[in-house]
């Protein structure tokens, strides 16, 4: 860590090499374009890079202060005008040609989010919409028609429920 | 407080997640200084968190990595030391679109090239249009001043012509076109004083090639040669001098002249 702190290049080698996959998988499960994906990956590594003095280790683990800078990134990204716009143009065309599924992925069945698939739907939706999709529960209270204190208090069981699935 | 039913409320989860609003982050983290037990269950959920990661992880494509450290490495070379954040709210800050350096170093300098290039071409077709105007007004020029050259000579002709006419000394013989070529004529300045002969050519066409106009004065009945005109004689030209003449006719002979009249060549005729 102190190492880290000091920008050794050597230490950032080991953070990459060890952590680089499950970066990648968590922006791969909320941004599905592999090119978008790789440009992530760099801001995300860099930011890290730029950051990592004001990494707190009594507040949290590394991973799990890297991981919210690469959900943020990727939320950040698909929510850009210049995504949504390609987004349009992208299902416009998808009649007409098979994209083949060469550069895109399904977001779906990797990762942290096909893991969230195997919880009940009425649970399932407030995670994929609040983590993967980075809706504020406000806003998922107005979208499901459902009061923000019940989409908070399930959300939450969603979560515990996740917990209980994911442990070992 | 029920500490026990907070942990188990899902709250800790989506603090760690990120999912939590800034005023329930910051109860978790009140909470979690007091008791030890959320302190624990904030580092279980991230533990199982990050081995899940791990277990589901996807290794990016291989040239990533050494894409990342150029970054990083060109990051270093540009980026002053990043100052020490004063709060913990960036903790889970929403992260900021960096825009890297020598991307927008390098984009600057093809848009200045662009427009380098763009005005080199507009300048240069300034240049070639200025050129062309330029060659256009200097040959323009060069005729204007042919003919005022022109002009000049001609104004000099017919002062000279005009000052013989307004000498008292000088006699003024009219030649007329003989019947049959009435649309030549031409005029004789005889000076009184020393018998020099000047003849203007008001209306004589061109001598055709080979041929020349000759003067002649009559002298007792007899034609004498008084000169051959110069086919560039336009205006007032000397001819020979006569001391004496009855009258002075102009015929078109071969160049050179000829010691007779050829009298069916004769084309003006005036009296003295």
């Amino acid at each position: 860590m102190t190492l880290l702190k000091q920008r050794d290049e050597a230490a950032f080698n080991y953070l990459y090499d060890h952590y680089s996959g499950s970066v990648y998988s968590i922006i791969l499960n909320i941004v599905p374009d592999r090119e978008l994906a790789n440009d992530l990956l760099q801001e995300v590594f860099v930011k890290i890079w730029r950051q990592i003095e004001t990494y707190d280790s009594s507040k949290g683990r590394l991973f799990t202060w890297m991981l919210n800078i690469a959900r943020n990134a990727s939320i950040d990204a698909i929510r850009s005008k210049s995504f949504q716009h390609s987004r349009q143009n992208r299902e416009l065309t998808e009649n007409v040609y098979d994209a083949g599924g060469s550069t895109e992925t399904n977001t779906d069945k990797i990762g942290l989010r096909k893991t969230v698939h195997k919880l009940k739907e009425e649970y399932r939706v407030l995670v994929e919409l609040s983590y993967f999709q980075g809706f504020t529960q406000d806003e998922i209270s107005k979208m499901l028609k459902i009061p923000l204190g019940t989409v908070k208090t399930r959300l939450r069981t969603a979560l515990i429920q996740l917990k209980q699935v994911i442990k070992p | 407080m029920d500490i026990q039913a907070y942990i188990q409320s899902g709250i800790i989860e989506s603090y760690i997640l990120g999912l939590t609003t800034a005023e329930e982050a910051a109860e978790v983290e009140a909470l979690k200084l007091q008791y030890p037990e959320v302190n624990d269950a904030i580092h279980e959920f991230s533990l199982l968190l990050e081995e899940h990661a791990l277990k589901n992880s996807i290794n990016p494509p291989p040239n990533m990595k050494e894409r990342i450290m150029a970054a990083i490495r060109e990051e270093d070379l540009v980026k002053p030391p990043v100052l020490k954040k004063r709060d913990n709210e960036d903790y889970f800050a929403i992260t900021q679109n960096s825009i890297r350096p020598w991307r927008m170093a390098a984009a600057a300098a093809v848009i200045l090239l662009i427009v380098s290039a763009a005005l080199n071409f507009y300048l240069y077709r300034q240049y070639n249009n200025k050129n062309e105007a330029y060659q256009a007004l200097l040959s323009e020029r060069n005729t204007l001043q042919a003919n005022n050259q022109v002009y000049q000579t001609h104004l000099r002709e017919w002062e000279n012509a005009a000052a013989m006419m307004a000498d008292p000394g000088m006699a003024t013989v009219k030649m007329n076109g003989i019947p049959g070529k009435e649309s030549n004529m031409a005029t004789i300045f005889w000076d009184t004083r020393n018998k020099d002969v000047y003849v203007m050519p008001n209306k004589l066409q061109a001598p055709s090639a080979g041929k020349q106009y000759q003067l002649w004065a009559i002298v007792d009945g007899k034609p004498v040669d008084a000169g051959t005109l110069s086919p560039d004689c336009t205006g007032v030209c000397k001819m020979k001098n006569i001391p004496k003449a009855e009258a002075f006719a102009i015929t078109l002979e071969n160049a050179g002249g000829s010691t007779t009249p050829t009298l069916a060549t004769m084309l003006v005729h005036g009296a003295v």
